[in-house]
């Protein structure tokens, strides 16, 4: 079942750890998103292959999809 | 053992058979008939602590509650309240007994009521087996802690009273099963793999607030902490390592899935009963938000119900902000943390490992709302907000007119100055907000002194599943 990260929190996207296509396991850094003066990282909570959603420099809204992982 | 018990320990759904191994091997003792009632209670011991237990009669009805059977229970309570021991639900059960009427709601009631007489005074711990409905849904969240093994189900009404009232069609598991109840309504504090697995759980927390100790009841080594935090401030970094290296040995933590961005872990310091709660920067960047603040606030009444002392670990940039939150009763919600805090009267030490900013400063146990000691870290920082943001507004005049290229360095420097005036580590002490810096290689002795100098004190409250 694909699970689809979404952001937690409005938040810039500071930086894109994986690349397209990439098998990731659970726990693997996908995201690194800056809010509250903090990086926070987005974390897969399942693994996969994972496809990304956003780019480096987007402004993602809470509930926002960041990330699928099939 | 009678014969019928006998025969009854066959089925491992049994209350004789759950009770059994419920307890540590060849301690239970009945305390009501075994009979027909629907529910059997009895005492014995938890890894050797004095504790009093029930079980619903799956195998009768679906363990449906008549008056009979809410007797027991309410006798059960009555003996735990005498005994001054905990007390352990085992819940797999349809509810009220459909033909005894309005009898077995008005037995459910009296639960209820002896639930909340018990509140604050012996620990209540709810294990839920099966599917629990109605009222041994609600019997279940009225008591301290919920511990639920896989085929544990609660929910007000079942999939089939849901496809006729409103026609939705769902199933038990979606409706109330381990996804629903430990991330996201926050029902259950802790999932277990196993029903075996549910009872250890059950021992170890009976034990935990039963038995707990005092410091030095078990030697105190210094672990040198400071590795298990990241290099750069703004990294995040998972807290759980923190906590149980902090502990004896790793503890038994509440509500993992939910709310995540707070951790709340029961254990043992120097062999002496604690509670942490601790800021998770992992998630959310450690913020406080509504459901954190609730989750956290219910933490600290529990334990300070049960006279257990707090350890409060701080690394928190602020409140969530936004509509989302104010949406969800922030304000509202995050009130009952000030709350719990302010009123509570266990020994309670409060940690700023790296900062503690703002609104969320104030709430995380903060010298104000009545800490026994606030110790902080070399390097770490107290204020209103991050320095850069201060600068920012404080100065926006001056950084506007010096242009883009010169801003970044002029922030810097301004927040340097700002930093000196306000937010750094020996103004803090300066004003008393800090008691002392402590190095992380001698923590957990002085945390574990100020637990142990400090009057060990109790709050005279129930414990309202906030």
């Amino acid at each position: 079942m694909a699970e689809e990260v979404r952001a937690e929190l409005v938040a810039n996207v500071w930086k894109v750890v994986v690349t397209e296509g990439q098998q990731v396991e659970d726990g693997d850094t996908l995201v690194i998103l800056e809010s509250m003066k903090m990086e926070i990282p987005v974390v897969a909570e399942s693994a996969g292959t994972v496809s990304v959603k956003i780019a480096e420099g987007d402004v993602v809204q809470e509930g926002d999809l960041i990330a699928v992982i099939e | 053992m009678t014969a019928t018990e006998t025969s009854a320990a066959l089925d491992p759904r049994s209350p004789s058979a759950r009770l059994a191994a419920l307890f540590d091997e060849g301690t239970f003792e009945p305390i009501t008939a075994v009979d027909d009632s629907g529910v059997l209670a009895g005492v014995g011991h938890m890894l050797g602590t004095p504790a009093v237990a029930f079980s619903s009669d799956p195998t009768i009805q679906g363990g449906a509650l008549g008056s009979a059977g809410c007797n027991a229970i309410v006798a059960a309570y009555d003996r735990a309240l005498a005994d001054g021991a905990p007390i352990v639900g085992l819940w797999h059960s349809g509810g009220a007994r459909l033909r005894e009427g309005a009898e077995s709601l008005d037995g459910i009631g009296r639960i209820f009521a002896a639930m909340t007489r018990a509140s604050g005074k012996v620990p209540q711990i709810s294990v839920v087996l099966g599917p629990s409905a109605g009222g041994a849904a609600y019997g279940p969240a009225l008591t301290d802690i919920v511990i639920m093994a896989p085929n544990g189900r609660i929910f007000v009404t079942g999939p089939d009273v849901v496809r006729s009232v409103t026609g939705e069609d769902v199933d038990m598991e979606r409706l109330g099963g381990a996804e629903v109840h430990g991330r996201r309504s926050g029902v259950v504090h802790l999932l277990t793999d196993s029903d075996l697995d549910a009872f250890a759980r059950a021992r170890e927390l009976a034990d935990l607030l039963g038995n707990q100790g005092k410091v030095g009841d078990t030697e105190l080594v210094d672990i040198d902490l400071e590795g298990l935090l990241p290099e750069g401030a703004k990294r995040a970094y998972d807290v759980h390592p923190l906590v149980n290296g902090l502990l004896d040995s790793p503890g038994v933590e509440l509500h993992q899935k939910w709310a995540p961005n707070i951790v709340t872990t029961l254990g043992r310091l120097g062999g002496r009963t604690v509670g942490v709660v601790a800021n998770n920067p992992l998630r959310l960047g450690g913020c406080l938000d509504a459901t954190s603040a609730e989750k956290a606030a219910r933490f600290v009444r529990t334990c300070d119900a049960f006279g257990v002392p707090l350890i409060v670990l701080v690394d928190v940039p602020g409140y969530l902000p936004g509509l989302g939150q104010e949406w969800d009763g922030v304000v509202r919600r995050g009130a009952k943390l000030l709350h719990a805090f302010a009123e509570c009267v266990v020994p309670r030490v409060t940690l700023i490992t790296r900062k503690a900013y703002g609104g969320a400063y104030i709430a995380m146990n903060s010298r104000a709302l009545g800490a026994t000691k606030v110790l902080a870290w070399p390097g770490a920082e107290v204020a209103v907000m991050g320095s850069v943001a201060a600068v920012r507004i404080l100065h926006r005049r001056k950084l506007a007119e010096v242009g883009e290229a010169l801003r970044p360095s002029l922030e810097l420097e301004l927040a340097a100055e700002h930093e000196k005036l306000a937010g750094g580590i020996d103004k803090a002490i300066e004003m008393g907000v800090v008691d002392n810096v402590v190095s992380p290689k001698e923590t957990r002795s002085v945390i574990a002194a100020t637990i142990a100098d400090a009057p060990q004190a109790r709050g005279a409250h129930g414990n309202i599943p906030l």
